[in-house]
């Protein structure tokens, strides 16, 4: 189960392809959130509730797969604690959006422009979904997490090859 | 500077990986929603929904295309994911292209209901080649390591391998390059009889240890240098490329070295 959840079948992390769908969705529910208070027009905020639910739905998937991930990095890497706040902070965004689609269903089809309490409540989500996204991205492109765990052998092969000094067979 | 900026190195987060979620999101935003307004023909609030997803979804593309191209002209020539990111630019590319037609399509009808299905045809083949080109890019990144930890750099990387393997000559030694084309800080990618080396110049000397990092394999020609230590570009694992010693891990095993020397303006290994 573990191995499915971190996409050993597809060769490819499964967490950082899904995570595409909310991070740009909700953002983006945000934005016309935004453009709905400017220019009243029931497109925008019919926009922003199809975004912000695929955004959720996509998120529903997003998040065991990261914690798949998270069970493989050692408590005593740094990576560590950046997964602990971006899982933390992943899941409180969650809950803000769940209550904030909550709160628009029976009227998201008529407003022509979002009341500004759920527009503060997205704008909120926004801030730290950003944040959250850097410590993700933080994660892999300066720590490394899921860098080369699937093609290890591959390189291993290519070093040895070489004669390169390598780490015995099976070690970290 | 500007390249630095474009490859998110100030932030140290590249900005490429970043800024594709936004294309690859509002694509698939505006494909679902295509789906919905192909089903509903009394209203024209979701092909309007859809229009301005992918209006959106262009814009970020053009801004994550610009970045991707200057993420991709710092991979190695010679190297596998160079390839790769040869076939994620052109299927990028395409696809971008489509929806680029695609949306320029419906702007001329903006109060359809009932959207016609080579629309929906045309939203669905621009998001399936996305699919497979986000799925390779993904790849260069977990599998190839491209675009990780490289902002701790800022000097240039090697441009391709130097295979020196026909210029060993009766005492061993084998000329690589003249000095100057390796300044203070930079590192070159050299082959030799099969063994692959990072030749390093640090305080004006030069020394030669094995490229792959004893931990997963990172490249350590691409890797910083300071005070006369590597830090491996993927998980941080630090040599001292005088002996090659562990410095700090998560590697445990020494890196092999080799002979470096300058003679007469030209860097010599062995």
């Amino acid at each position: 189960m573990i191995d499915f959840l971190q996409g050993k079948w597809l060769k490819h992390p499964l967490h950082p392809a899904l995570v595409h769908i909310p991070t740009a969705l909700w953002p983006m529910a945000w934005i016309f959130d935004l453009f709905s208070q400017f220019r009243a027009d029931n497109v925008f905020v019919q926009l922003a509730f199809y975004a912000g639910s695929l955004g959720l739905i996509a998120a529903l998937f997003a998040i065991p797969t990261g914690f798949a991930d998270w069970t493989d990095i050692r408590r005593e890497k740094p990576a560590w604690k950046l997964g602990l706040y971006h899982m933390g902070l992943n899941v409180v965004v969650s809950i803000l959006w769940t209550i904030n689609l909550w709160l628009r269903i029976g009227s998201f089809q008529t407003d022509t422009s979002v009341p500004p309490g759920l527009f503060w409540l997205s704008t909120t989500a926004t801030a730290l979904l950003l944040l959250s996204g850097y410590l993700g991205g933080r994660m892999i492109y300066a720590h490394g997490i899921s860098v080369a765990r699937l093609s290890k052998t591959k390189w291993r092969k290519i070093a040895e090859e070489g004669g390169a000094a390598v780490p015995p067979e099976h070690g970290e | 500077m500007f390249k630095a900026f474009l490859q998110g190195k100030p932030f140290g987060h590249p900005l490429h990986p970043a800024l594709v979620h936004f294309p690859i999101g509002l694509f698939l935003l505006s494909l679902v929603l295509d789906i919905a307004s192909y089903l509903e023909v009394t209203s024209n609030v979701l092909f309007r929904a859809s229009l301005y997803a992918m209006g959106f979804g262009l814009g970020m593309g053009i801004l994550a295309a610009l970045t991707g191209l200057v993420d991709r002209s710092d991979i190695r020539l010679d190297h596998p994911a160079r390839k790769t990111s040869t076939i994620h630019m052109a299927l990028n590319l395409t696809a971008l292209g489509l929806f680029g037609i695609n949306f320029f399509l419906r702007l001329e009808q903006e109060n359809l209901a009932g959207l016609p299905l080579p629309y929906l045809l045309l939203s669905l083949i621009g998001v399936g080649i996305f699919l497979v080109s986000g799925y390779l890019g993904g790849k260069m990144v977990y599998d190839s390591g491209i675009g990780v930890g490289r902002h701790r750099r800022y000097t240039r990387t090697p441009r391709e391998t130097i295979d020196v393997s026909f210029l060993v000559r009766h005492d061993g030694w084998a000329p690589v390059c003249d000095e100057a084309e390796l300044r203070d800080g930079e590192t070159l990618r050299v082959a030799c009889d099969g063994n692959i080396m990072t030749i390093a110049r640090q305080g004006g000397e030069v020394y030669a240890f094995q490229e792959f990092c004893t931990h997963r394999y990172g490249p350590l020609s691409e890797g910083k240098l300071q005070d006369h230590r590597v830090v491996c570009p993927w998980h941080r694992s630090c040599f001292d490329i005088r002996t090659g010693k562990v410095v700090e891990g998560p590697a445990k095993v020494d890196l092999k070295t080799y002979s470096a020397a300058i003679r007469s303006g030209k860097i010599f290994i062995k």
